[in-house]
């Protein structure tokens, strides 16, 4: 072990000298990686547009909801003020 | 870019202009560049090819923001993203793999040996074998300091290319390079240790 850096250096000589793998890209992997791209390059608008539309979407669906919860308490023709609320109320004025 | 006529910016251009034969002839161009990258910094259960194909979706979405500037060729971009892509995934292994002689193949432990012992002679292996030793070594290093040494030792890089490629400063990297090589030293000692070989 004293002299690791120096056989490191002399194993790494060998090894450089190992041959080079094939660095030619693969078949069909030029087209593949291009074709993507150019999708990916075109998705942006596209997604833009879609989640617009969801959140008009969801902005819709929560106004028909809340118009929903106001309108139910009176969709069997009750008074949209209760009686004794009014009295209570035109007691309080009177009384002030 | 391999030393003949063609013409970078012109092809950026196209590329820009999203034309699909521009984009596939510049990566063919660049494909040689980003493997031996990938290669040398490939994590364990990666596929080289998945990492290359990340490399380029990343260098195609990032092509706005490569300004053409004097000095700084256009692979010099390319190998810094590729890096950069290459430690991230490295960085994303939760575990490095496991050095053990049993799993060593004989050339490799041969060389193996050689490296901890001090006085036995470099063996008759094969060079390839050297070099898939010294792949796995450098596996247990941490992704910096893995980068830093194959760099230095492997490719022989000179330390100015080796910073202009990682974006550190020379000396960041002569230090870096000290420090990994006694993680090494470390590693190897405790490895053998550990793993006492029968004939050292």
């Amino acid at each position: 072990m004293k002299h690791f850096d120096q056989r490191w250096q002399i194993c790494a000589t060998h090894a450089r000298q190992a041959a080079r793998r094939d660095e030619e890209s693969p078949f069909g992997f030029a087209s593949r990686v291009a074709s993507r791209t150019r999708e990916a390059q075109q998705s942006p608008s596209d997604l833009i547009s879609a989640r617009q539309a969801l959140v008009w979407l969801g902005g819709a669906l929560a106004v028909l909801a809340l118009c929903a919860a106001l309108e139910l308490p009176h969709w069997h023709g009750e008074p949209p003020l209760q009686t004794g609320i009014e009295n209570a109320v035109a007691q309080l004025v009177w009384s002030l | 870019m391999n030393g003949d006529d063609f013409d970078v910016a012109q092809c950026l251009r196209r590329v820009r202009e999203q034309d699909l034969e521009a984009a596939r002839v510049l990566v063919e161009r660049l494909y040689p560049q980003i493997i031996r990258i990938v290669r040398s910094h490939l994590p364990t259960r990666a596929a080289e090819e998945d990492l290359a194909q990340e490399i380029f979706a990343k260098l195609f979405a990032r092509l706005d923001q490569y300004e053409e500037r004097r000095g700084v060729p256009f692979t010099h971009w390319v190998s810094r993203l590729a890096v950069r892509t290459c430690l991230d995934a490295l960085r994303a292994e939760r575990r490095r793999p496991e050095l053990r002689w049993a799993d060593l193949p004989d050339e490799q432990a041969e060389w193996l040996q050689f490296m901890l012992a001090d006085e036995t002679p470099p063996p008759e292996a094969s060079p390839t074998s050297a070099r898939e030793l010294l792949e796995k070594l450098l596996a247990q290093l941490p992704p910096a300091d893995r980068l830093i040494l194959h760099a230095l030792d492997l490719e022989e890089r000179p330390v100015k290319e080796v910073a202009a490629l990682t974006g550190w400063s020379v000396t960041l990297v002569k230090v870096r390079a000290f420090r990994a090589r006694r993680k090494l030293r470390k590693l190897a000692l405790v490895f053998k240790e550990n793993h006492p070989y029968e004939t050292l």
